[in-house]
């Protein structure tokens, strides 16, 4: 199968970042992995953001960063870190949400849960529903407006983001209002078009996706043993949920699930704004941030957000 | 997944090797990815703004460190690092003695940009300059002046693009990549004749095509029919062979044009990606819509000058 091409000046930074990121990860490369993951940056972007860890009991925590410039009661991102449900914490990818809460006067709230395979589903995204009903409950302690919560997430994070909103849903918990899917990772069947064209190619290709679902469900990956919660792909009624931003790159594996979700959230009459961008690699905006289409990409999430609250 | 390399970012200056920015700037090249992704890749190696001036070609641009685009360019200072191939310099905003990556990004980085320019937009010459080599009504000493001064040689030709657009370019060597947009292409004369190859150029146009095409036309090719284009003002009342193709749905005019224009049945096909039976099956459907056979040579032709004056009553003048 023909695979898609990479834009251009992402191209020629895939080459750069392929040698320290072959497409293709494997359960064995995991300790490894972990390991790489590069320290975390100045959080408090120079001291304008105020950080507290809240500790959660059982390993998951809470990190707030609320800017100083923030109003008293102020609108807020809870945002679920990537790195294929097996690595990475809640410190790490948190350049573009705190660039959000510095230009829109947010708060973010970062949650550490638990990662596969020492806990698997539904243990990670158990995690993020409970930080999740911790921040509304706490909502006047952390200075934050209850009913106005995003739920976000980036690749992982954006599949956890999506099943979180959806646990929301069915038991009647917070009140969510948008989901920023970015690049989310959906589906544990792993079947689709552009799974199988990417293969091999780009950042996180099949071979990774099959190591990170399965490290999330064992055996039960592919399964007709799956929550919606896990893998939201499955989900057939996406009726009652708030306004999704998606976007994803239309030259990796995510391309078609992310698409699919979109369009079953307006089937069910919902709202989505949905950004495919031409060439992109899985995570291209966050490891070529310079490029021309990752400015665009990034942009439109600020547009969005911006929409969304009305600023 | 994506915070896996987390700061990694691509092109970390102090974690390029040679090798690397080399290849980057190869890799830019074959995937052509233009002058502004250049200038970006420079300044985000060197860690600091650069810009790009080639004022023979009136082109500025300027890329912050982060990437983006700003062209608002303070004073230049006469110690910052520069690099020049051609009429293009590549400057970077830092004072200071230049790391070698940032001599290997500024050699590089110009020399790609120069190619992009050169390949991109020829040797853009001043508009001003070019509508005057093709006015008629400028004196024959003031064209020849501009015309040495865009550097025509002897020979040269007009082409006429879209809403007024003129290009003029050297004999035998083009300057131009025509195909994007609607182009006629006049014929080649001495530079002081400039303003009939541009009458000409702009005859041809009216018979260019952005939908079935041609997109570029060349009037030295069209014959006779260039007398036809005359007789078709802006007022001339359509005759009823070119009412009935307007009338047609879009696979019959697909279908006729590939024909009329193929020398077989099977380029054709080829043309429209069909099987050959499919073609013969669609072309007598159309034929049907038409009105008249169109395998004889008379019907043939009568079809082919339907179609060169549906185009002049599409773009009268």
């Amino acid at each position: 199968m023909e695979a898609v091409p990479f834009d251009p000046e992402l191209a020629a930074a895939l080459a750069v970042i392929s040698q320290n990121m072959p497409p293709s990860l494997t359960a064995d490369m995991i300790p490894l992995l972990r390991t790489g993951v590069a320290p975390a940056e100045d959080l408090t972007l120079g001291g304008i953001v105020d950080l507290t860890d809240v500790d959660l009991g059982d390993g998951v925590s809470l990190l707030v960063c609320r800017p100083v410039a923030a109003p008293e009661t102020a609108s807020v991102v809870y945002w679920i870190h990537g790195g294929g449900m097996i690595l990475g914490d809640n410190r790490v990818g948190l350049a573009d949400p705190l660039a959000w809460a510095v230009e829109l006067g947010l708060v973010v709230v970062s949650v550490d849960y638990r990662l596969a395979p020492e806990h698997p589903d539904p243990t990670p995204v158990e995690d993020c529903y409970r930080g999740l009903v911790h921040v509304a409950e706490h909502a006047a302690d952390l200075g934050i407006d209850p009913a106005r919560i995003i739920v976000g997430g980036g690749s992982a994070g954006g599949g956890l983001a999506a099943g979180t909103v959806l646990l929301a849903r069915d038991r009647g918990g917070p009140e969510v209002l948008g989901q920023l899917l970015v690049c989310p990772m959906l589906d544990d069947r792993n079947e689709t078009v552009s799974s199988h064209q990417m293969s091999g190619r780009g950042i996180w290709d099949r071979t990774s996706n099959e190591t990170g679902w399965t490290a999330l469900l064992g055996d039960r990956r592919g399964g007709p043993d799956v929550s919606i919660y896990a893998s939201p792909s499955r989900a057939t009624d996406l009726s009652g949920l708030p306004p999704a931003f998606i976007d994803v790159g239309s030259a990796e594996t995510f391309r078609d699930e992310d698409v699919a979700y979109a369009t079953a959230i307006w089937q069910s009459g919902g709202q989505a704004e949905l950004h495919v961008w031409p060439g992109g690699f899985h995570g291209f905006d966050l490891m070529v941030p310079q490029a021309a289409l990752s400015q665009r990409a990034k942009q439109a999430r600020v547009d969005w957000l911006r929409r969304l609250l009305g600023r | 997944m994506r915070e896996l390399v987390g700061r990694l970012a691509a092109l970390d200056p102090d974690a390029s090797t040679a090798v690397q920015v080399i290849a980057y700037f190869d890799r830019l090249a074959e995937g052509r990815a233009g002058v502004e992704a250049t200038v970006r890749g420079v300044a985000v190696l060197a860690g600091c703004a650069a810009r790009l001036a080639d004022e023979e070609r009136g082109v500025f641009l300027r890329v912050r460190p982060d990437g983006h685009r700003d062209d608002h360019a303070g004073p230049a200072s006469d110690d910052w690092p520069r690099r020049r191939a051609g009429d293009v310099e590549l400057v970077l905003e830092k004072p200071g003695p230049p790391t070698p990556v940032d001599l290997m990004a500024l050699e590089r980085g110009v020399a790609l940009a120069r190619d992009v320019l050169d390949r991109t937009r020829g040797r853009a010459p001043d508009p001003a300059l070019v509508e005057l080599v093709v006015d008629a009504s400028a004196g024959e000493t003031a064209r020849l002046r501009a015309a040495r001064r865009l550097r025509l040689g002897e020979q040269a030709r007009a082409i006429a693009l879209p809403d007024g657009g003129v290009l003029v370019e050297p004999h035998p060597e083009g300057r131009h990549v025509l195909g994007d947009s609607r182009a006629g292409v006049g014929p080649v004369v001495p530079v002081a004749r400039l303003p009939r190859s541009y009458a000409d150029a702009k005859v041809a146009l009216r018979f260019a095509d952005d939908v079935l095409g041609p997109r570029v036309v060349r009037f030295d090719e069209l014959g006779g029919l260039a007398e036809v284009a005359a007789a078709i003002g802006s007022g001339a009342v359509p005759s009823p062979d070119v009412v009935v193709l307007n009338g047609l749905p879009m696979w019959a005019l697909e279908t006729l044009h590939a024909f009329v224009h193929s020398a077989s049945l099977r380029t054709a096909a080829t043309r429209l990606t069909l099987h050959h039976s499919t073609l013969v099956d669609r072309l007598g459907r159309a034929e049907q819509l038409l009105g008249w056979e169109v395998r004889e040579p008379d019907g043939r032709f009568r079809l082919r000058l339907a179609f060169a004056l549906r185009r002049l009553h599409a773009h009268p003048e």
